[in-house]
């Protein structure tokens, strides 16, 4: 583990460097975080304007939920989002020989090999907003400690999930559609399960469980409910073992662009 | 060089997929639903063997499978069928000891970040490959004072030349002091010095360190002053295995020999008539070749036959022999 945080640290600094060269960019990247924080938020406010509740929950719930899941938004955008761009990258020019061949795990160079530090600057206003919506709800002592637990996991869930379905780029090659289709899945799991019916909502509980990554945790939080948490938990191991099966499939199918 | 044996191939075969497409917009259409799947094999039955030390030429042609077979090598890609063992591991196993074990430089592909100095990505490299803090300044300061890029390790990668990039690579690629190293065409697109440069650096490198060394390349003198031994790849398969030497006798023990005359000569005279000659447009200049035990009777009767200004003779430069084989492989095959 001590080899991989040694790494992991230089991942983050060579990152910053790179990064911070660019400012504008840089400054650019930071407005629009805010620019969807204010605009998801916003929206969920003025909707709340106008009617009392969505399903079970009244505003301040509603709320809760969607900055938890704006914190994973932001988790998420700091350590991976770059990383699924540039593996379709990579992949198509053959740029990916050279990560196969470090001595850590394949996904892990793959994956945790970009970091934007300009998450990093909003990550107070995401933090504190959820900490805001949280003690609106009055959580409990108990609830607060759990929270940062219940983050990774959210967390954990949703990159599996598009790990696995970032694999299908070593047939596909072109990767162009899956990232829309992660971008689509992250979109879904910003609203409630309840928001959801019939087969889609089944679907999105189980088959590609993105609905897991708010609902299980968030459900507990607010009511105590134990099973799309527990369902949550199990998907995390199942989807696990299945992402260790494809990738490997996947590393045996890649052909390496011809140099 | 020892006698263990670091790598070892037995009918290695990769096959590749491909899709025609008909050009145009039509084409594209149609290659929409239906597709004409093509299966070629990159490299077909290829065995051989390294022993600890050797460092081989991997000749061959535009695709003839030499990447191929370099990526095969690192576990970068799957063989389709056969075997192969290196450091005693499968390659696309990817044991993580393996991997330390093995570098691999590509001349058309980068490993260094285009956005930071050379330096940063050396610091990361230290951190993959586990390179202890003394070990890495010793390397780094000693690799850098020998390509002489010095006062270059701290300066973006994307302004350095192509040739200063080609160094860094290098030494990216040899931080961790590999055992096995793969040089995929290093010395590409290169100006004649920095080609020489590197060619002595590499020298340098494997005799200081004994390490196997594959190294492919078009150019020959890359392999003329670094391989002791050959290996020739056409169409995947491979054509000959063997030491410079016989390579250079490949075509017969033949000499190039040429002749400047004072006048203009006769195409047709039996002196010269029968050893398929070059000449200039006024028949004052001939070149042609000559086997080594009938070169001095014919250069002593075209000298006193004729009158000449200028003689020269040399080995056949192995480009020649390069050039003959790959317009005619079936040489190797009569060879054999």
């Amino acid at each position: 583990m001590k080899h991989y945080w040694n790494v992991y640290k230089k991942f983050v600094s060579t990152s910053v460097s790179v990064e911070t060269s660019f400012r504008t960019s840089f400054i650019l990247l930071v407005l629009m975080d805010i620019f969807f924080f204010a605009s998801t938020v916003g929206s969920v406010s003025f909707i709340y304007d106008h009617v009392a509740t969505i399903g079970p929950w009244g505003k301040n719930q509603l709320l809760f939920f969607i900055t938890f899941m704006l914190m994973i938004d932001n988790l998420h955008m700091m350590i991976f989002s770059q990383s699924f761009w540039e593996f379709s990258f990579s992949i198509r020019t053959g740029q990916l020989d050279y990560t196969l061949l470090k001595p850590l795990h394949t996904i892990f160079s793959v994956f945790f090999r970009h970091f934007r530090a300009s998450s990093v600057v909003n990550t107070p206003l995401f933090l504190g907003s959820l900490i805001y919506n949280g003690m609106k709800i009055n959580l409990s002592f108990l609830d607060w400690c759990l929270m940062p637990v219940f983050l990774i996991l959210g967390l954990v869930l949703l990159v599996i999930i598009e790990f696995i379905l970032s694999t299908s780029m070593f047939w596909m090659t072109d990767g162009t559609g899956i990232n829309f289709l992660r971008m689509q899945m992250q979109q879904l799991a910003r609203w409630p399960e309840f928001v959801y019916r019939g087969v889609i909502r089944k679907v999105l509980m189980t088959v590609l469980p993105v609905l897991l990554i708010g609902s299980g945790p968030v459900h507990f939080l607010l009511g105590g409910k134990w099973n799309n948490l527990a369902l949550m938990g199990g998907m995390i191991v199942v989807l696990g073992f299945v992402l260790s099966f494809v990738w490997g499939v996947g590393l045996r199918r890649y052909d390496s662009a011809s140099s | 060089m020892s006698d263990e044996i670091l790598i070892k191939a037995q009918g290695l075969t990769k096959q590749f997929i491909s899709y025609k497409k008909p050009p145009g917009l039509k084409g594209s259409f149609s290659a929409f639903f239906k597709r004409e799947k093509k299966v070629k094999d990159a490299v077909k039955d290829f065995s051989f063997e390294i022993k600890k030390g050797e460092i081989i030429g991997l000749l061959g042609p535009n695709g003839a499978g030499k990447t191929t077979l370099m990526k095969m090598f690192t576990g970068i890609i799957v063989p389709s069928f056969g075997e192969l063992k290196i450091l005693g591991s499968n390659p696309w196993e990817r044991d993580k000891n393996f991997r330390k074990r093995i570098a691999l430089v590509m001349g058309q592909k980068s490993q260094l970040w285009w956005d930071i100095p050379a330096m940063d990505s050396f610091l990361l490299l230290q951190k993959y490959y586990e390179v202890s803090d003394e070990a890495f300044k010793a390397r780094i300061d000693k690799m850098s004072d020998l390509l002489g890029v010095k006062d270059l390790l701290h300066i973006h990668v994307r302004k350095l030349s192509l040739g200063e990039r080609m160094k860094m690579e290098l030494m990216a690629s040899l931080l961790h002091n590999p055992e096995v190293i793969f040089l995929d065409e290093p010395t590409i697109g290169l100006d004649l010095v920095a080609q020489e440069n590197i060619r002595r650096f590499i020298k340098d490198y494997h005799q200081e360190n004994r390490c196997s060394i594959i190294i492919t390349s078009h150019y020959m003198q890359d392999v003329q002053a670094l391989c002791d031994r050959l290996v020739l790849i056409f169409d995947g398969k491979k054509g000959y295995d063997g030491s410079l030497e016989d390579f250079e006798s490949i075509l017969g023990n033949e000499k190039s020999v040429s002749f400047t005359f004072s006048a203009p000569q006769d195409r047709e005279n039996p002196l010269w008539k029968d050893y398929a000659a070059t000449w200039n447009e006024d028949t004052t200049h001939v070149d042609f070749r000559v086997p080594e035990d009938q070169l001095r009777s014919l250069s002593a009767q075209i000298i006193s036959q004729c009158e000449v200004d200028d003689f020269a003779t040399e080995k056949l430069p192995i480009e020649r022999v390069m050039k003959e084989l790959m317009n005619n492989p079936e040489i190797l095959r009569q060879h054999d």
